[in-house]
């Protein structure tokens, strides 16, 4: 057996003051083994990681026991003093005397001291098994996939262009923007549609980084972080390329409220999107206007509220009163959703500039009246309960964004998660903009309905959350872990045991897993190190025990059941 | 500081409560995450928990393999308790989901046998504030306290496998 | 007249005739009565040997068409006379990358209602039938000494298998036996978890590791049951699992070749009957802003 120091810390008698390490110390030492026990009063102060450098140095330490506190999950110093003196994960082990023992137990030290050796033990045998996981290496290709060129998609190019990144920039359309091209004016600067973003269009246009291809979609994408390999169709025919990284920023549709509040029925009921399109023309010829919110959102089928459309609809009303001579708006709602200081802002202005807003019941729902053409509103105010006919001549129905109808295709050509609703899903939890596999970021409406502001924001987000991998030459499979620490491994199949039965395969949540062919028709298990996370849900259901996380094997759970209870 | 007490501890033999009752032996698989947080949490607050657990960190809960569990079981020791996340916050893309179904599946076979799937503790989630780590640890710790020893079952076997270091 | 077993051997005979002349199949894999009444599995080549094809006794063959078909030709194609039993083992054998089924030409036969009594079976028949008529299965609690294992008050039923399984020499009958246990090396012989020369103290382990890694793919052959020399009976320990993947995934293993087992996938793709989740668990997605 190596060489193996064990570090017991006192914590300043936080572990000391309830469990006996000399005690624990003394029966550690009596064990013939090649072992160095050392009582220390702290392992976190600033001089405590040079310190136990240079002991694990000069005692040529091959492996570690520490026992201290918790608070090694995270910046420890241990944890830089391990490395520097040349330590890996599969050369110590951690237990936690403070936290899971001496804070715990202050009522009974002798059954404290007795299971902190017991810890100890577990954690001496745990070491004994533990090996290493071979690290794989690759090479990161400093370019990215930007799928859509809306307000997330153009901003992210920008972002990475303008760090040295080659840029793919894919739309179905012909020309970039997205949603915002359909927009007469936003919220809340109530400039002109394409302001937010004419400098990114103009960056799109003027750095030779960027590549977009128009009238163009994915059609295959294989690889890992660092290394994708996509095919995509265009105008001239199917082209591919290479990219370290893909930002799905797709946006998300419209929905049509067929059969709701008359809509398809009289023409004078439309969608926000028809009334941009007049504005787009010029100033619409009807004057009374009656904006209808949540229609098809926030119900069961749609239990979601889409975020935008209670600003633009207060935009919409703030202009009818303001350039319709004679305007009249009048907002019908379930709620008015104005998160923040300046929508709250907004939403104020609006009511000064005079427009109306009645609250009604999901329940009881207004009703457009009017033979040929639109009439009135017939509503029954939330608060009072009294009824009232308004006469209005256009109706404008607020509609959620749903997510495309090629989500579900993306998302399994990418082999990214859905939510329940079909839009793109980030992975949980603290990891906004990223999907579940390394490499594959969301931005803006693809994710979740947001405005053409917030899209900006989340595109530039994903830019760099790209950055932090595009940005490297080479990764290593070990390092591409979401926590502050490296991947505590990766699944190692040992190759002459597999039978192929393929439950890793079904099982891992990653799809990091696949059978190879060898010769004489075996199929073998092979792991993609790139996409395997370590949560061990291969292992579990191997049959017999082929497949290992080496840092965490098998034999050390039963090493460490071994000596739970054995002081 | 409790020189004396501590002292106690380290003259091995069976374990005794405080009362002087044997006390049971319980394995507990805490998830890094979720079941982690919940006992560093319990730590904090300075609860006061029997000291009947041993605690293997596992990555996720998914590490935690059913042959372990047999083994604990026919080793003597009396219960083992898995602690997860819940569902729907696995940081491991829903890996605890068929953690959840194996280990469900589990407890069917050790109630076959008689041992008593409820010797298997499941808390997914329940577990992850210190209130629910310690609810979770003293509720587990008062059952198994009651439940009969597993000896009979085990023959030889019970000092094989839990054994000192030699 | 032809007794009900006569009738469909005779039934299974013409099929067996009919996939050599017309050589859709390599070979038949079936129970062959040789000199002197001895009845022993046997790959028929040639029409004119059918004569000696006999579908009794009950005798699972699906490990045995695995072996040939692993050890022959890649285009060999294998016909079986499988029982509902062997039917199912082949279907999980080829989930598992064990055989193919497109290697395999499947001659079914129906079990007895006397043969379903004897092994408790409660699906005695397979997929596809050319011998014999599908009789109703028996639920294994129906037969006493079942439910006397299975139920009653725990540490009885603790005592009674602990008696039970003190008989185990550790023989690896059962794991040779069973046509789902192919792994090599197996986790019964490594001495991680169980350990290696210790009788009788290890059988509980042994058994409860066996069983468990077996649960969502035990096809109740009863194979082990009738390997084992000291008559332990072994399948009972898988009945309570497979009737819960039933209650709780409509899954019953080896009758649909696509379907794996539901305790590989998440809640989302292998809902478990009578959990309901909220809309907001998803693959990963919390809900946002």
């Amino acid at each position: 057996m190596a060489h193996t120091v064990v570090l017991l810390c006192r914590c300043f008698g936080e572990i000391d003051g309830v469990v006996d390490l000399d005690g624990i110390a003394g029966r550690l030492r009596e064990q013939k083994q090649d072992m160095s026990v050392y009582l220390l009063d702290s392992l976190c102060q600033e001089d405590d990681g040079p310190k136990i450098e240079t002991l694990l140095r000069e005692e040529k330490a091959r492996e570690v026991v520490a026992a201290l506190c918790a608070g090694d999950r995270g910046y420890h110093p241990l944890r830089n003093a391990l490395r520097k003196a040349g330590i890996g994960p599969s050369g110590h082990a951690t237990v936690d005397l403070r936290e899971g023992c001496a804070w715990v137990h202050r009522s009974d030290p002798a059954g404290a001291t007795e299971k902190a050796l017991d810890l100890v033990s577990m954690a001496l045998a745990a070491l004994a098994e533990k090996e290493p996981s071979r690290d794989v290496t690759t090479a990161v290709h400093p370019s990215c996939a930007i799928l859509g060129a809306g307000p997330a998609g153009l901003a992210a190019a920008a972002a990475l262009a303008g760090q040295g990144i080659h840029v793919h920039l894919l739309d179905r359309a012909d020309r970039p923007g997205g949603m915002l091209n359909l927009i007469s004016k936003i919220y809340p600067e109530d400039d002109d549609g394409k302001s937010r973003i004419d400098p990114f269009v103009r960056e799109v246009e003027a750095n030779e980084r960027i590549t977009f291809h128009p009238r163009s979609r994915v059609t295959a994408a294989t690889g890992f972080a660092g290394n994708f390999r996509i095919t995509a169709e265009g105008p001239d025919g199917p082209f591919r390329f290479r990219a370290g990284a893909v930002i799905i920023a797709t946006g998300a549709g419209i929905f049509l409220p067929r059969g709701l509040y008359r809509y398809g029925e009289l023409k004078e009921v439309i969608t926000q999107i028809e009334l941009e399109r007049q504005w787009i023309r010029g100033t619409p010829e009807k004057k009374r206007f009656a904006f209808i919110q949540c229609v098809g959102a926030r119900s069961s089928e749609r239990p979601y509220c889409s975020t935008i459309c209670c600003p633009s609809s207060l935009k919409n009303a703030m202009r009818v009163v303001a350039e319709v001579p004679g305007g009249e708006a009048t907002v019908f709602h379930r709620d008015i959703m104005t998160p923040g200081s300046v929508l709250e802002e907004y939403y104020r202005r609006t009511m000064e500039k005079g427009v109306q807003f009645v609250r009604f019941r999901e329940d009881d729902p207004p009703e457009i009246l009017g033979e040929k053409a639109v009439e009135a509103v017939r509503v029954r105010d939330a608060g009072s309960g009294k009824e009232h006919v308004l006469p209005v001549e256009t109706v404008v129905l607020s509609t959620p964004l749903v997510p495309n109808r090629d989500n579900g295709a993306l998302s399994a050509l990418f082999r990214v998660g859905l939510d329940s609703h079909g839009f793109f899903s980030e992975t949980y939890p603290l990891h906004p903009l990223e999907t579940r596999l390394d490499g594959i970021f969301i931005a803006g409406s693809a994710r979740w309905p947001v405005s053409s502001e917030k899209a900006v924001e989340q595109g530039q987000g994903a830019a760099m959350k790209a950055l932090a991998l595009l940005g490297r030459d080479r990764i290593s499979a070990l390092s591409l872990s979401r926590t502050p620490e490296e991947k505590p491994g990766h699944g190692t199949v040992a190759e002459n045991a597999c039978t192929g039965c393929g439950n890793c395969v079904a099982v891992c949540p990653f799809e990091a897993c696949a059978l190879q062919e060898r010769d004489g028709g075996r199929f073998v298990s092979r792991v993609n190190k790139m996409r395997c996370k370590a949560c061990g849900s291969c292992v579990s259901v191997c049959p017999n025990g082929t497949m290992q996380i080496p840092e965490h094997n098998y034999r050390v759970t039963a090493a460490m059941i071994r000596r739970s209870f054995s002081a | 500081m409790n020189a004396e007490k501590n002292k106690q501890g380290l003259q091995g033999g069976e374990k005794k409560g405080k009362a002087g009752a044997p006390s049971p032996k319980i394995l507990v698989f805490a998830c890094r995450w979720c079941g982690g947080i919940g006992a560093g949490r319990a730590g904090w607050k300075r609860m006061d928990l029997p000291v009947s657990f041993r605690v293997i960190p596992v990555e996720c809960a998914a590490l935690v393999e059913p042959d372990a569990i047999f083994r604990a079981l026919a080793s003597g020791i009396d219960g083992v308790a898995v602690l997860g996340c819940h569902i729907g916050g696995c940081r491991y893309n829903e890996a605890n989901h068929a953690a959840l179904k194996r280990l469900e599946l589990v407890k069917v076979l050790l109630d076959t046998a008689g041992i008593g799937g409820r010797r298997l503790l499941l808390a997914f989630g329940t577990a992850h504030e210190d209130h629910q780590f310690a609810e979770v640890i003293r509720n587990f710790h008062e059952f198994i306290g009651k439940e009969p020893s597993l000896k009979p079952w085990l023959g030889a076997g019970e000092d094989i496998f839990l054994r000192r270091e030699e | 007249m032809m007794t009900i077993s006569h009738k469909s051997m005779e039934e299974i005979r013409i099929k067996a005739r009919e996939l050599l002349e017309k050589k859709d199949a390599d070979g038949v894999l079936a129970l062959r009565r040789g000199e002197e009444a001895v009845v022993a599995p046997h790959v028929f080549r040639e029409p004119g040997e059918i004569g000696r094809l006999v579908t009794e006794p009950k005798w699972p063959l699906a490990k045995t068409a695995m072996r040939i078909l692993q050890s022959s030709p890649r285009d060999f194609r294998l016909a079986v006379v499988v029982r509902g039993c062997d039917d199912r083992a082949l279907v999980e054998l080829a989930k598992r990358n064990q055989v193919t089924e497109e290697n395999i030409r499947f001659i079914g036969l129906a079990c007895t209602e006397e043969q379903a009594g004897r092994c408790l079976c409660e699906r005695p028949y397979p997929r596809t039938i050319h011998g014999g008529k599908p009789q109703p299965g028996v639920h294994f609690l129906q037969d006493e000494r079942v439910s006397s294992l299975l139920e009653g008050d725990p540490a009885e039923r603790m005592a009674r298998w602990a008696a039970i399984l003190r008989r185990c020499i550790k023989c690896y009958g059962c794991r040779n036996a069973c046509p789902i246990c192919v792994c090599v090396p197996c986790k019964l012989e490594d001495d991680v978890w169980v350990e290696k020369g210790s009788i009788p103290a290890e059988m509980l382990v042994f058994h409860l590791i066996r069983a468990f890694h077996l649960s969502d793919a035990c096809v109740a052959c009863g194979a082990c049951q009738e390997a084992c020399p000291v008559s332990i009976p072994v399948m009972a320990l898988q009945f309570a699992m497979r009737q819960a993947l039933k209650d709780r995934y409509g899954y019953e293993p080896g009758l649909d070749g696509a379907r794996k087992s539901p305790v590989l996938k998440n809640f989302l793709e292998e809902p478990e009957t009578g959990k309901d989740y909220p809309a907001w668990i998803t693959h990963g997605g919390t809900g946002h802003e």
